[in-house]
């Protein structure tokens, strides 16, 4: 056995553990499923080039979600181009909402789709840095300082971001109107993406 | 504790950081309306932690393995190019792979020679299906012809089975949604040609159509 396939058997115990946090803070940046897929081995690719240096790392969770948002900041240019495909595709009615676990009561099944669909359209229209913390905070469960040890912005940012987001969030909610309504209340949505878009 | 206070820390509060938490506790305990704002923050909270489950999307349950081997073998052969794009020949193909990911899949494949992908749709009831394009690089004056089966219409394209776009694609991923519907029972296979210059390559749907929910 060489000592590439070794060292590739190492990496793969190495990672491992580490995948799902990885994609799902890949999902989180870029908003795409191709786009995480592509951060991802990215990132993959580098850390394998890194495998000594990563050996030795402590936290090699944390730094590889470092690694991550670095890289994606270093090419926001093309994730960011990129992304104005990936709201094409965020748009399609239930496009990304099809993983809650199914409940006994399916009129609770359908409030929490209904809210799921709901809170994507409202994330969406909040600016890239108030959605990311309260993404990561909020839905992801980070703790602000592994935000900052991520993203390397002080707490005291951190936070306060993540305060406007939320103040953001309950004024679009409330906007909205049918967040806080009983389930029984609740208008049923109509599919919002209707138009045929233009291929260009 | 007044209910302004409350409002000042409602965040800290509901995450648990509030020196104060119990005496807003006993505020709460006796102003309907704080007691009312800490309950929507709660339900907000919670509809976040589903939103968590609900809007992540699930990988190909191999995405993983591959994405390990590819990180490794891309080392030794120093190409970084996506794996999934070797094995064409013409220009064309050597550039652009499709696949179609449809709003109920758990998973969208990740290569291009696997079995025709497959979408099932219930008659009547408008599904909107994704076409992406991976393109290595950027193709000006590509066209693209969809070709529907019988009984398979295109939302604002009635009576056509054949529709043509002269489009550009770039470089990286490019989705084009289409809202079909399915005014038969009887299904069939959508093509979707990509011709630029010369070379075309012709990619397939099957479209299975059920009975409408009742």
């Amino acid at each position: 056995m060489g000592s590439e396939t070794q060292n590739g058997g190492g990496f793969d115990v190495l990672l491992r553990p580490h995948l799902d946090r990885l994609y799902r803070l890949a999902y989180r940046l870029t908003l795409s499923k191709p786009e995480a897929e592509d951060l991802f081995q990215d990132v993959l690719a580098k850390a394998f080039d890194r495998l000594q240096e990563l050996v030795s790392i402590e936290e090699p969770g944390s730094w590889l979600c470092r690694v991550m948002y670095n890289h994606f900041i270093d090419k926001r240019r093309r994730f960011a181009r990129r992304q104005l495909v990936a709201v094409d595709e965020a748009h399609l009615p239930g496009q990304s909402i099809d993983n809650l676990a199914g409940d006994s009561d399916p009129a609770l099944d359908a409030e929490r789709r209904q809210n799921a669909v709901l809170l994507e359209k409202l994330l969406a229209r909040l600016s890239e840095e108030h959605r990311l913390v309260l993404l990561l905070h909020d839905v992801e469960g980070y703790k602000l300082s592994e935000i900052q040890n991520v993203t390397g912005t002080p707490i005291g940012t951190l936070k306060s971001r993540l305060h406007r987001a939320r103040a953001r969030l309950r004024e679009m909610l409330d906007a909205d109107g049918t967040f806080y309504l009983p389930a029984s209340c609740k208008p049923v949505r109509e599919e919002e993406t209707d138009d045929m878009p233009a291929a260009q | 504790m007044t209910c302004q206070q409350l409002n000042d820390e409602l965040d800290d509060y509901i995450d648990g950081l509030c020196p104060d938490a119990k005496l807003l506790d006993r505020h709460v305990a006796t102003c309907d309306d704080c007691r009312q704002r800490v309950d929507r923050e709660q339900r907000l909270r919670a509809a976040l932690a589903d939103y968590a489950v609900a809007s992540m999307p699930q990988p190909d349950p191999a995405f993983f393995d591959r994405a390990l081997a590819t990180a490794v073998q891309a080392r030794n052969t120093r190409h970084h190019n996506r794996g999934w794009l070797k094995g064409f020949g013409s220009a064309i193909a050597a550039g652009l792979v499709i696949w179609f990911v449809a709003s109920n899949w758990a998973s969208s494949p990740t290569m291009p020679d696997v079995a025709t992908p497959q979408v099932t749709m219930a008659l009547e009831d408008p599904r909107t299906i994704n076409l992406v394009f991976s393109s290595a690089t950027n193709l000006d004056d590509a066209t693209l012809t969809v070709s529907l089966p019988p009984g398979i219409e295109l939302h604002g394209f009635r009576g056509q089975r054949e529709i043509s776009w002269v489009t550009s694609l770039r470089e990286g991923r490019n989705v084009l949604p289409l809202k079909l519907v399915a005014l038969s029972p009887q299904g069939g296979e959508l093509l979707a040609t990509l011709r630029h210059h010369d070379d075309d390559k012709t990619f397939r749907l099957k479209v299975t159509v059920t009975q409408a929910a009742s």
